[in-house]
């Protein structure tokens, strides 16, 4: 077996990171592994020649290649952060467990229920440190929320709406989150952020999902680009998760929350986080400048390698995919779907 | 204006409700074209306060409804009955011919809301208006003028939330106690009948309702009751809002403003200005009653309510969804 690098070292010695993968979200893992005294970005790793030579440039002329198995070979690779297409985070993410290197991966951790419970198989046995990159655990409104839950501010949560509303953001037909087979769908792609954040609100794993999918935009479109999936937990409690790409006008931000428990209360409407701007085009949010979530999970991530938890671990991944594929069963049948394929509880 | 005499029948509803004496009575004394002029014991539970309105009105009250549709001259009867007798006293007034303000909700089952209907037909041309009083909210009622003239495009999507905080729970259930209220306004705003319902209870107090309506837009409605809460009167909404998605835009309506905050050293007082619902919901009866129009919200308005209730209800037990089978066409315009 390989052997497994710690956290243990001087500033001298710092922490090497492969950033595999050159896409916008690199952009926010590199600006946080640059930012942490204990980490160092290793180098770059694309399937497109040019991007990894971008990458390198914009990064201080960092090592690059467009070929994974040379780069893990790398002396000074001490872990790996992920962030391609999705149907590739689990061969990737296997060739990284076989090198016996420690992975933070993008979400979702795998498009299938079946590889992403072999991904958690391969890093436990090879004594890796594995963490998904469930980042809005750790955004401000997140924290906020999971903070006032644990002090019992509003009881036992029963019911639990989580709305993300957008506009398009995915380039025309050739976008690879518009192919089923690279993203997995929407569920995968950006559905597990909200299952994860609902079942880690409620502190339960659900039953069953019933979910209802659109193809707004168009509909000809290969994925749901609207979609609910609501999530029945034992003892009559709910989650309703609504995400959208498919909101007009493009510039529609929405984040709203709503938690009622056993005895209070608790909402974060999409008013109460951002400022609203009126000019000549009319009236737009304006965002607050954002907080450091892709730090914190970085570090989250560090703690973890040296022997902490992480933000989100591998069976927080394998129990959003199972959610997630069962939700796009559920969009299809248009019935609700047992869940099942997440073998532990809940942290 | 022309005044209409109103005969109260009824200070009974779910559980120990009793919206004649709370919200109906105290609408029409203040309506200036509505004058009541009896009051009629429907029920021997609540025989005590029909005679004490009586009293405090002024008017006779009469022991049985019989008896009061028989002597009393009123065109309009607004029916408040206990939940046992309501589906009978609603029959006797409509066989009477009256015009029926009907508390929510309309019956207690779909059957009995279909029986009633077929008599409505059948003895007609009175008029019946469902005691559904947000729909007259006036930001809903702007919202459904704004979505029916395009100012969203073609909507495709409904979320609300009806949420009372505090107050006496419903032994029948806050599902038939406040679901009519929203589902109803989610009919106002888009006028689309609903094809397929699934339902699912939150707690001891909320369901999670998801709707499959006409033309492929889908809605979902969080009601019913929570915890009672610092600062906000029980039994008040706690949060009441429609967001309607439609195709060119979206409109977000927080149904408990407007509201009025005054705070001070010692209080906080928040008022809801829009409170006149009720009153608001007098003066559409009174339309009808002196057009001869149908009400917007009446027989049909109950008919489509009742049925989604009854699948939700269905859905709620079986844990799948349910399809309308029979879901009414709403007329064209």
């Amino acid at each position: 077996m390989a052997n497994i690098p710690d956290m243990k070292r001087d500033s001298m010695n710092a922490f090497g990171v492969l950033v595999v993968g050159t896409g916008a979200i690199a952009e926010l893992h590199i600006a946080a592994l640059r930012a942490n005294p204990r980490t160092r970005l290793a180098g770059v790793v694309d399937t497109d020649p040019a991007r990894a030579a971008a990458a390198s440039h914009t990064n201080g002329g960092v090592r690059a290649t467009t070929d994974l198995t040379e780069a893990l070979a790398w002396p000074d690779v001490d872990g790996c952060v992920v962030c391609t297409p999705n149907a590739s985070h689990a061969p990737i993410a296997t060739a990284i467990a076989a090198a016996g290197k420690h992975l933070l991966i993008e979400k979702p951790m795998a498009t299938t229920t079946a590889d992403a419970a072999a991904v958690v198989d391969r890093f436990a046995a090879a004594g890796a440190t594995l963490a998904i990159a469930h980042t809005h655990r750790v955004y401000d409104y997140s924290l906020a929320v999971k903070s006032a839950l644990d002090a019992g501010a509003v009881g036992e949560p029963t019911l639990i709406r989580v709305s993300m509303l957008g506009g398009w953001i995915w380039g025309d037909w050739h976008a690879w989150v518009l192919d089923p087979n690279r993203s997995g769908g929407h569920a995968l792609h950006n559905g597990v952020h909200l299952l994860d954040l609902v079942t880690w609100w409620m502190g339960a794993r659900p039953e069953s999902v019933y979910a209802r999918g659109r193809r707004q935009t168009a509909t000809e479109l290969p994925i749901y680009d609207y979609l609910e999936m609501i999530l029945r937990f034992p003892g009559d409690k709910v989650a309703h998760c609504e995400l959208s790409r498919a909101h007009r006008p493009g510039s529609l931000a929405h984040r709203d929350i709503l938690v009622a428990g056993t005895e209070g209360v608790l909402t974060l409407p999409w008013d109460g986080e951002q400022s609203l701007l009126f000019d000549e085009r009319g009236v737009s949010a304006l965002l607050p400048t954002s907080g450091s979530a892709f730090v914190r999970q970085l570090d989250g991530w560090l703690d973890a390698i040296d022997g902490g938890q992480p933000v989100a671990r591998g069976e927080d991944g394998l129990a959003a995919v199972a959610m997630a594929e069962a939700a796009e069963l559920s969009m299809t049948t248009g019935q609700p779907v047992p869940i099942t394929g997440s073998r532990v509880g809940v942290r | 204006m022309k005044t209409v005499r109103v005969l109260l029948a009824g200070f009974g509803g779910l559980g120990a409700q009793d919206h004649q004496s709370a919200m109906y009575a105290p609408a029409f004394t203040a309506h200036p074209g509505f004058r009541i002029v009896g009051v009629a014991i429907t029920h021997p539970g609540e025989a005590e306060r029909a005679r004490q309105a009586a009293v405090n009105l002024s008017v006779p009250c009469h022991d049985d409804l019989d008896t009061a549709l028989s002597t009393v001259e009123a065109p309009v009867v607004s029916v408040a009955a206990a939940a046992p007798v309501r589906a009978e006293a609603l029959a006797a007034v409509l066989r009477a011919g009256r015009h029926v303000l009907a508390d929510k909700p309309f019956a207690m089952t779909l059957a009995e809301t279909r029986e009633l209907a077929a008599l409505a037909t059948a003895t007609g041309p009175s008029t019946v208006t469902v005691a559904h009083h947000h729909r007259f909210h006036p930001m809903v009622t702007a919202a459904a003028s704004a979505i029916r003239s395009g100012r969203v495009g073609l909507p495709w999507n409904v979320q609300a939330d009806f949420v009372v905080a505090g107050g006496t729970p419903c032994p029948d259930g806050e599902l038939l106690n406040f679901g009519c209220y929203a589902i109803d306004v989610v009919d106002a705003l888009t006028g689309l009948g609903v094809r397929r319902v699934h339902a699912l209870p939150a707690g001891t107090g909320l369901t999670l309702l998801a709707l499959d309506h006409e033309h492929g837009v889908t809605s979902t409605i969080v009601v019913g009751r929570t915890a009672e809460l610092a600062g906000l009167p029980p039994g008040r909404l706690t949060r009441h809002r429609y967001r309607i998605s439609g195709s060119h835009g979206v409109l977000d309506v927080d149904a408990t403003k407007p509201e009025l905050t005054v705070a001070s050293s010692s209080t906080m007082a928040r008022t809801w200005l829009a409170a006149r619902t009720v009153d608001r919901l007098l003066d559409e009866l009174y339309a009808t009653v002196t057009t001869g129009r149908d009400s917007v919200v009446g027989m049909p308005q109950a008919l489509r309510t009742a049925e989604v209730l009854d699948a939700a209800q269905r859905a709620s037990t079986t844990g799948a969804p349910v399809a309308i089978t029979t879901w009414t066409e709403r007329r064209a315009g």
